[in-house]
C-alpha cells in the first residue's frame, strides 16, 4: 500500500471520491515530492451496483432496462452489445430497417457522447467557457435522440429483434436543420483548440502513449487510436449494417492527449457523415420480422442453452458481454466487459513523474465513466 | 490467419494440455486448458500467433457439476478472431497460474474473480479487494449459493 | 488655493475615510456584479436576473449570506493565524488605498487629485504594500492545517518572487521617464503623450506581470478549482471567506487604476475641455473612472477566455522571458532619456 513508502519529504494526497471535477467516484493517492507526482495508486468501488448479479435474476426483457444503466452517457451501445447476444443465440433475423434505425441512433449517441467529453475536457485544464459551448450544441442532438427514442439518457429503445419504434416524419429535415450547425461549431473548435498557445503548451507532448506500450497495457477505443493502431470494431468485425457504409478510422500518431482531442474530433465528423448516408440507404419495410415468436409482444421468453460474446464499439473502446444461457427464461451468467476498466488500470504508470496540474489532464483525457468501471 | 490453422497449431503444439475444441464460426474458437499450465498457453498464443489482447477474464459458478470454470477471452489487434480459454477448477478450492506476467492488464480481473468467486491466484502480484468493501471479503457474493441475495448485499451499510 | 480648516478637524477626517471605505466596498461589488454579468454573456447565458433588475441586489443577498453562515475553525489549524489572516489581507489592500489618487479636480487651471495622502514615493509605497498580501496568502495556506492549501500555497510564493521583479523594473522605467517618484506626478507628466506610445514594451510587461500579481487567470494556479478544490482558501467560511474574497477584488481595482494612472494617461485631458468651472470638475474624475472601468473589463473578459497555464509553465515565462524582456525595456527608457526626450 502506498502509505507504508513515504520518504522524508513527501506527502500523501487524496484525490478523493468527492472532487468537483473528477469524472465519477473513484479515489487516486497520489504521492507527491513537492509538486512531482511519485508514485500513484487507483481504488475504486464506490457505486458498485452489482449489476451481474441483478441480470441472473432477471427475466431477458427486464434486464434491458439494467444494461442501460451501465454507463449512461452511451447508453445505446451496451443496449446493443446486450440484445445482440440474445439474438445470436437465439437465431434470431434482424429486419434492414431496423438495423439501419440502430445504426442511426447508436452513432448519435456517440456524437453527443464525444461532445461532452471535449466540453468537460476543456474545463479541466481551465477553459469553462469551452464547456459552454459544447453543451449548447449537445442540446439540439439530445433533441433528435429524444424526437426517436422518447427520452434523453438510458433510452431503453432496443428490443430482441428489432426496435420499439421508427423514426418520426420530420427527422430529416431536423437534421439538415442541425448537422451543419454542429459542423461549423465543430470546425470552430478544432480552429481554437489548434492556435490556442496556452491550451497546447498544457497538452502537446503531455501523457503520452506509444503504440507497443498502450497494446502491452490493454488500451482500446480513441486513446489507442491516437498512437497510430487502426482498431475499430466496426470494420474488424462488422455488426449490423456497417459493411455497406463509407468511413474510414480516424488514427493520428503522437499519442499524447492532444492527439487524443484530435481524433474525438474526427470521429465527430465520421458520425455526421454516417448518419446522412443511412438517411438515403433506408429502405422500407417492417421494424420485426414476420411471424417471430419474439418482439415486443412476448414478455417472457425462453432462449436455447448456449454460450456466445458479442463486442460493439462503444465511444469509450470495445465493449463486450459474454453470456452463458440454460435454457430457462433468466441468464445463466452475464459478464460485462467495459471498455474503460482497463484504461482505468492504465492510470499508475502514466503518472509518473508528471506535475499535479497533468493528474486531472491525462485522466480526463481517457474520459472515464466510473459507473461502467465499478457496474 | 484463418480459425483453423490457430486451432491445428496450438493443439499441435500442446497436445496433453489443450482438449475439446471447436470452431464455431470464421472468428469464433473455443478451446480448453489444463490448470497447470495455462502460462505456458498463454505465452505461445502472445508470441507466435499474434493474440495480444487480453480481453477478459472471469468466473462462471457451476454446482451442480461442482466446478468452477475459469474463462479467457483472447483476441488480437490485428486480426478478428476471438479464442475462449478455460480452464475448470474443483468448487471447493480453487486454484489457478495467474497470467500477469504475460498479459499485464489480467491484474485488476483477477482480483475482481477472487473477490467475487473465490478463485485463489497464486504469484499475483498484489491480490486484494477491489470493487467490494473490505469487510465482505470472504463471502464470494457471485456465487449461486450466497445467501443475502437480494435483500442484503453490503455489510456495511448504515 | 487653501484647503478650508474644517477639512483638517479629526472627526471630519474620520467620516471622510468611512464614506470612502464604504464606497470602495461598493466598487467591488460593482467589479463582482461585471464578472458574473460578462462571464454570462461570453458563455451564452443571461447571469443573476432576479434580485433587482438584471440582478443589480444579488452582491448584497451575497454579503448577508456570508454573513450569517456558521463560523468553523478547524480543530488542528493554528487558531491566531488562521484569524489573522484575513485581516492582513485586507489591511494590505487598505495601505494601497492609502497613496492612489482616484481622480482630479481641475479649478482656473490648477489640478488638485483627489487622493488620501500625497507622497513623494508614494509608487514605491504602493508596490512595497501590495507585496504584504504574499505573506497573508501564506499565512490562509499554512494555518489550515490541510494539504491541498499547502499546494496551493506553494504556487502562490514561486509565482509571486517571479513576477514581483519584473514587475519593478516596469516601474523604474517609468519613474525614470517621468523624473519622480510621486504618482501624481507621474500622471501630470503624460500630458500630451501617454506613455504606452513611448514605451510599448514596458506596458506589456507590466500588464502581464500585474495579472499575476493580482491572481488572475491565466495565473491563478493557487485556486484552481480544478486540481485543488478551492485552493489556499478551502476551509474558510462565511464572512472570512467574504474578507479574502473582496479583498482579491478590490486588488483587481487597484490594479486597474494602476495601470491607468502608469501607462495610459491617467486623467490628462486637453486645456479647452477643463477651462469651463463645472467641466473641470466632473471630467478629470468621469474619464479616469471611464477608463478603468475598460481596463477591468478587459482584464475580466481575458479569465474566461483562455485556459490555464501549469505552475512550471508561469515560473519559466517569469525568469525567461518577463525578466529580459523589462531589462530590455529599462534601457530603451535610458536610451530616450540620453536623447533628450
Amino acid at each position: 500500500m502506498l502509505e507504508e513508502k513515504v520518504g522524508p519529504s513527501e506527502m500523501i494526497v487524496h484525490i478523493g471520491p468527492q472532487h468537483p471535477m473528477l469524472p465519477g467516484p473513484f479515489r487516486l493517492n497520489a504521492r507527491l515530492r513537492g509538486e512531482t507526482v511519485v508514485d500513484s495508486e487507483v481504488e475504486m468501488g464506490w457505486i458498485h451496483k452489482g449489476i451481474e448479479k441483478i441480470l441472473e435474476n432477471k427475466t431477458y426483457l427486464q434486464g434491458i432496462t439494467i444494461v442501460d444503466r451501465i454507463c449512461y452517457l452511451a447508453a445505446l451501445s451496451n443496449e446493443e452489445a446486450y440484445v445482440g447476444c440474445v439474438e445470436k443465440l437465439a437465431g434470431i433475423e434482424v429486419p434492414e430497417r431496423s438495423q439501419y434505425i440502430r445504426v442511426i441512433v447508436e452513432e448519435l449517441s456517440r456524437l453527443q457522447s464525444h461532445l461532452l467529453g471535449m466540453g468537460e475536457y476543456a474545463s479541466f485544464v481551465g477553459f469553462v467557457s469551452m464547456f459552454m459551448y459544447t453543451i449548447k450544441e449537445r442540446e439540439d442532438v439530445l433533441s433528435l435522440l429524444d424526437s426517436i427514442t422518447g427520452a434523453r439518457i438510458t433510452h431503453s429503445f432496443l428490443r430482441f429483434g428489432g426496435v420499439k419504434d421508427d423514426i418520426p416524419p420530420g427527422f430529416r429535415d431536423d437534421v439538415k436543420r442541425v448537422f451543419p450547425n454542429v459542423r461549423k461549431a465543430i470546425d470552430s473548435y478544432e480552429d481554437m483548440y489548434s492556435t490556442d498557445s496556452i491550451y497546447r503548451a498544457r497538452t502537446v507532448g503531455v501523457g503520452v502513449l506509444t503504440a507497443d506500450v498502450a497494446k502491452d497495457l490493454g488500451v482500446s477505443g480513441p486513446p489507442l487510436r491516437a498512437t497510430g493502431v487502426p482498431f475499430d470494431i466496426r470494420k474488424d468485425e462488422p455488426y449490423l449494417v456497417y459493411e455497406d457504409l463509407d468511413f474510414k478510422v480516424c488514427t493520428e500518431t503522437a499519442g499524447d492527449v492532444y492527439a487524443r482531442i484530435q481524433v474525438r474530433l474526427d470521429e465527430m465528423r465520421e458520425s455526421m457523415y454516417i448518419i446522412e448516408q443511412c438517411l438515403d440507404q433506408m429502405p422500407e419495410g417492417p421494424l420485426f420480422a414476420e411471424d417471430t415468436p419474439y418482439g415486443k409482444r412476448s414478455p417472457v421468453m425462453r432462449i436455447p442453452a448456449g454460450e456466445v460474446y458479442h463486442r460493439v464499439e462503444d465511444p469509450r473502446g470495445e465493449m463486450g458481454f459474454y453470456m452463458v444461457s440454460d435454457g430457462s427464461d433468466k441468464p445463466y451468467r452475464v459478464k460485462i466487459r467495459g471498455p474503460v476498466y482497463p484504461t482505468l488500470q492504465t492510470l499508475p504508470p502514466l503518472l509518473k513523474g508528471v506535475k499535479v496540474a497533468d493528474i486531472v489532464a491525462i485522466a480526463g483525457s481517457m474520459d472515464t465513466c466510473t459507473s461502467e468501471v465499478d457496474r | 490467419m484463418d480459425a483453423n490453422t490457430i486451432i491445428d497449431s496450438l493443439s499441435g503444439q500442446f497436445p496433453d494440455d489443450i482438449y475439446d475444441t471447436d470452431v464455431e464460426s470464421g472468428i469464433r474458437i473455443l478451446a480448453k486448458v489444463k490448470p497447470e499450465n495455462v502460462v505456458e498457453v498463454c505465452r505461445y498464443l502472445k508470441e507466435e500467433l499474434s493474440f495480444d489482447h487480453l480481453g477478459c477474464e472471469f468466473g462462471v459458478d457451476y454446482p451442480d457439476r461442482n466446478e468452477i470454470e475459469v474463462v479467457y477471452l483472447i483476441s488480437s489487434y490485428d486480426h478478428p478472431v476471438v479464442l475462449t480459454l478455460k480452464a475448470i477448477l474443483p468448487r471447493d478450492n480453487p486454484e489457478i497460474e495467474s497470467v500477469v506476467p504475460v498479459y499485464w492488464n489480467a491484474n485488476w480481473y483477477e482480483r475482481e474473480t477472487y473477490e467475487l468467486l473465490g478463485v485463489k491466484y497464486i504469484n499475483h502480484p498484489d491480490l486484494r479487494q477491489l470493487v467490494l468493501p473490505k469487510e465482505m471479503l470472504g463471502e464470494w457474493p457471485l456465487r449461486k449459493d450466497y445467501k443475502g441475495f437480494p435483500n442484503k448485499t453490503a455489510k456495511n451499510l448504515v | 488655493m487653501e484647503l478650508p480648516e474644517i477639512l483638517f478637524n479629526p472627526l471630519v477626517r474620520g467620516i471622510l475615510g468611512l464614506c470612502l471605505m464604504g464606497a470602495i466596498f461598493l466598487g467591488a461589488m460593482a467589479a463582482v456584479w461585471f464578472e458574473r454579468k460578462l462571464s454570462a454573456d461570453i458563455q451564452q447565458r443571461y447571469g443573476p436576473m432576479r434580485v433587482g433588475p438584471h440582478g443589480v441586489f444579488q452582491l448584497v443577498a451575497d454579503a448577508i449570506k456570508l454573513f450569517t453562515k456558521e463560523d468553523i475553525i478547524p480543530k488542528n489549524a493554528d487558531r491566531l493565524l488562521f484569524v489573522a489572516a484575513p485581516i492582513l489581507l485586507m489591511g494590505s489592500v487598505f495601505l494601497m488605498l492609502v497613496a492612489i489618487p482616484f481622480g482630479a479636480v481641475v479649478i482656473n487651471g490648477d489640478t488638485y487629485p483627489i487622493a488620501a495622502t500625497e507622497m513623494d514615493i508614494s509608487i514605491l509605497y504602493i508596490e512595497a504594500m501590495s507585496s504584504i498580501s504574499i505573506v497573508g496568502i501564506f499565512m490562509v495556506a499554512y494555518s489550515a492545517n490541510n494539504k491541498y492549501s499547502l499546494l496551493g500555497a506553494f504556487r502562490n510564493f514561486a509565482r509571486m518572487i517571479g513576477y514581483e521583479v519584473p514587475l519593478g523594473i516596469c516601474v523604474v522605467s517609468v519613474a525614470i521617464m517621468a523624473g519622480s517618484l510621486n504618482i501624481v506626478q507621474i500622471a501630470e507628466a503624460q500630458s500630451p503623450l501617454w506613455f504606452v506610445v513611448l514605451q510599448p514594451l514596458g506596458f506589456i510587461v507590466f500588464v502581464i506581470a500585474l495579472l499575476a500579481d493580482m491572481g488572475r487567470l491565466p495565473f491563478d494556479q493557487n485556486e484552481s478549482e480544478e486540481e485543488l478544490i478551492a485552493g489556499w482558501i478551502t476551509e474558510y467560511t462565511g464572512m472570512r471567506f467574504g474578507l479574502g474574497f473582496f479583498a482579491e477584488y478590490i486588488h483587481l481595482i487597484l490594479g486597474s487604476m494602476l495601470i491607468v494612472l502608469l501607462f495610459l494617461g491617467g486623467w490628462n485631458l486637453p486645456e479647452f475641455l477643463t477651462s469651463n468651472l463645472i467641466l473641470g470638475i466632473i471630467l478629470p474624475t468621469a474619464f479616469f473612472l471611464g477608463k478603468v472601468v475598460l481596463v477591468m473589463l478587459g482584464i475580466i473578459a481575458l479569465r474566461w477566455a483562455v485556459p490555464r497555464f501549469r505552475i512550471d509553465q508561469v515560473v519559466d515565462l517569469s525568469w525567461k522571458r518577463l525578466l529580459p524582456l523589462s531589462l530590455l525595456n529599462l534601457g530603451w527608457v535610458i536610451a530616450l532619456g540620453l536623447l533628450g526626450v
